[in-house]
């Protein structure tokens, strides 16, 4: 068997399947969009090569930095408002144990089983100003005006707390499955020593979450970033274009706009941003680790 | 030994059943060759009802006078079926009838990229196609598709909630400002408005255009091409708009609603009035449509605008949907010939007309009747009694970027992010 990996042409027949895959369907594709980030292609017909220009037009073009910032701000939200909500829930769950545990799991998960187009117009429904679900719990409260949760100023927090309950099952269910994974022995010495259950979570379950923890932060980062459907079904961006994500305006810039070369000169910044933010989480977890 | 023979039998079988297949296959491709089929890219997706079924009845009808034709139809939504077109496009498999838009916006990149076959204008010359409806289908004097139908913008309204309030239907844009506060007084909406997919805000502006300076088509028309927008009949009418939202004209949160909910808020009775183009006239025939509703449909062109030139007899229309053929068919003439079948007045224009789908781009006086709808006698008169027809909008005269952007502006405006001066800056910007 050792005699077998060691045969170079075993290793390669064995690596190549997931190579081929790799360069056909992800690094090929990214040399495309680069070249034809180059161009004013509309998306059909003859193009010329224009050089760097698109790259110049999207410095100054302010709706793709304000659905950056958009983007940005979505991975902030899922790191400081869905993360520590999904860990407090998953450690909480694991205590509950019996049926409860199971109701609850499935409860949360919900979110994540239903399809993405109703989830989008649910939330359409529930925010909407005359007949919605949120503006009549308001008015049993007293609130006499109707809001516009989805009208200027608004839009992007409403667009935001939709994301971030969507994509909180994922992160609580991976979350759960690490806590489950720890030793149920360090609970008990940690029992008879007498910790209260917050040290217990602080001292015990989170250090030993933390390469669950890093690789569920770097998944809602590139989820954050990556973030389409839902908002295009929601707002598709507006009004104007306050609720704008990166992925969507891609997409309208080059099928809505027919400036594919745009779009993929987008798509191209877009895949250095996400490599970078990628890098940096692993540097920032690697540092931890030494610490 | 035993194994041996087993795996012989094996080979036996498989060759066999091999051979049984590759039998039954050629059989099939033989009666297919004697089959011409024709592909058929839709944006009617329901084929029950409204423009849809006309499209399929005509088709059914077609295969069956003609058995040699098989007809494949893929339908999408509008917006699903740009996208698509797109990656029809970029590849090889065009389908051969195509839907499209006699608007630049659409039409000219897709002319330019040589997707699309030219037809023969001559042969058309007894269709009946009223003047002016194959121009946005035309490009440097060829003619690269043919219309569906004739769209007018205008206002639906309830009159039984005008009658039991004592409103009337206003002459003046004033008075329509006017009465969206006496009707939000009442609770209702005054008017429903589809803001999320903006083109009806472009269009709003580019009705009042019209209404402020008459005949407005070749003035927008130069506009677009100088990029220049300095009128102050644009600002003008930017400015309208901004104080139909300002009083509340339109429903709370319009901005962000989808057509569907626009149209559902009218036809459940809870706004009094609607503005949108003709192909809604259905809504008088349509079984979802409450019936309060679908038996006091009334429909009114937008008001004058005091000072303005022009009347309320200079409207808002256009030819949009119809039908080209993709330049790469393999079966070109026998799609040529199906488009031609669907347009023979007594098809399309016919049919679409007595089902109250639509008024067609042709010429449909000989199929009145007398027993039309509220809406379709309404939209008739306002065509025939129109001084000046707009012709395509000015948010679709450009290129696609430019539709993009000035319907992306004409929300922008509604929310207050633009100023109606700072809005046509940005158009102009955008045309250059």
């Amino acid at each position: 068997m050792k005699k077998l990996y060691s045969n170079k042409w075993v290793i390669f027949s064995l690596v190549a399947p997931g190579i081929i895959t790799f360069i056909c369907a992800i690094l090929a594709p990214i040399c495309l969009s680069f070249y034809y980030g180059l161009t004013d292609f509309s998306g059909m017909g003859s193009f010329s090569f224009i050089g760097l220009e698109n790259y110049k037009v999207l410095m100054t073009d302010t709706s793709f930095w304000l659905s950056l910032r958009n983007s940005l701000l979505l991975a902030v939200g899922f790191i400081c408002i869905q993360h520590p909500l999904a860990i407090i829930t998953a450690a909480v769950l694991d205590r509950l144990q019996g049926k409860a545990e199971g109701f609850f799991r499935c409860v949360y998960f919900i979110p994540n089983v239903i399809s993405v187009a109703i989830i989008a117009y649910l939330w359409k429904f529930i925010y909407n100003p005359s007949f919605g679900l949120l503006n009549n719990i308001l008015k049993i409260f007293g609130a006499k005006a109707e809001v516009n949760w989805l009208g200027s100023g608004l839009a992007i927090w409403s667009v935001l707390i939709v994301l971030i309950w969507h994509g909180f099952g994922w992160g609580m269910l991976i979350y759960y499955t690490g806590i489950k994974n720890i030793d149920t022995v360090i609970y008990e010495a940690a029992a008879i020593d007498g910790a209260s259950a917050k040290t217990t979570f602080l001292r015990i379950t989170l250090p030993l979450m933390k390469p669950v923890i890093q690789v569920n932060v770097t998944l809602a980062i590139i989820s954050a970033l990556k973030q389409m459907e839902t908002v295009y079904l929601l707002t598709n961006g507006g009004p104007g274009n306050e609720t704008q994500f990166l992925a969507n305006y891609l997409y309208k810039q080059a099928f809505n706009s027919f400036k594919y070369g745009y779009g993929n000169a987008i798509s191209i910044v877009f895949v250095v941003i996400c490599l970078l933010a990628t890098v940096a989480l692993n540097k920032i977890f690697a540092e931890q680790k030494t610490a | 030994m035993k194994k041996k023979l087993l795996s012989l039998l094996l080979v036996a079988t498989m060759v066999t059943s091999l051979a049984g297949c590759s039998g039954a296959k050629s059989s099939d491709s033989a009666s297919v060759e004697e089959k011409v089929t024709i592909r058929v890219f839709s944006n009617q997706t329901d084929r029950k009802t409204g423009q849809g079924l006309i499209e399929q009845t005509l088709f059914d009808n077609y295969v069956k006078e003609n058995p040699n034709i098989n007809i494949e139809v893929e339908a999408l939504d509008d917006e699903a079926y740009k996208t698509k077109f797109k990656a029809y496009a970029t590849g090889n498999a065009m389908p051969d009838l195509l839907n499209a838009w006699g608007q630049p916006s659409f039409l000219n990149e897709v002319i330019d990229a040589g997707l699309l076959a030219e037809l023969d204008k001559s042969s058309y010359d007894d269709y009946g196609f009223i003047e002016g409806s194959l121009d946005g289908f035309s490009r440097d004097g060829k003619l690269y598709g043919l219309p569906r139908n004739t769209d007018v913008m205008a206002f639906y309204y309830n009159k039984k909630i005008f009658e039991e309030n004592g409103w009337k239907v206003p002459t003046t844009y004033a008075e329509l400002l006017a009465l969206a506060e006496t009707i939000n007084e009442a609770g209702i909406v005054p008017c429903s408005m589809d803001g999320s997919d903006k083109w009806p805000l472009s269009i709003w502006m580019h009705d009042l255009i019209a209404k402020i300076n008459g005949e407005s088509k070749a003035m927008l028309e130069a506009s677009v091409t100088n990029a220049d927008f300095s009128d102050p009949s644009y600002v003008q009418a930017a400015q309208l708009l901004k104080d139909a939202v300002d009083v509340g004209l339109f429903q709370n949160g319009f901005e962000t609603t989808d057509y569907g909910t626009a149209r559902n808020l009218f036809a459940n009775g809870q706004a009094a009035m609607y503005y949108m183009g003709s192909w809604e006239m259905s809504m008088a025939t349509n079984e979802d449509v409450l019936e309060d509703v679908r038996n006091n449909l009334g429909v009114f062109a937008m008001p004058v605008v005091e000072g303005g030139q022009g009347a309320a007899t200079d409207i808002a229309a256009w030819n949009g949907g119809g039908y080209a053929v993709s330049a790469n068919s393999e079966v070109k003439e026998e799609t040529i010939a199906l488009l031609n079948y669907m347009f023979q007045p007594e098809n399309w224009s016919k049919l679409a007309w007595e089902n109250g789908v639509c008024m067609s781009a042709q010429d449909y006086s000989a199929y009145l009747t007398g027993d039309e709808t509220e809406p379709q006698k309404a939209f008739t008169d306002i065509v025939v009694g129109s001084t000046s027809i707009t012709g395509v909008t000015f948010n679709d005269l450009g290129t696609s970027e430019f539709k993009t952007i000035s319907e992306d502006g004409s929300q922008q405006l509604v929310i207050g992010a633009l100023t109606p001066e700072k809005f046509w800056e940005t158009m102009a910007e955008a045309c250059k």
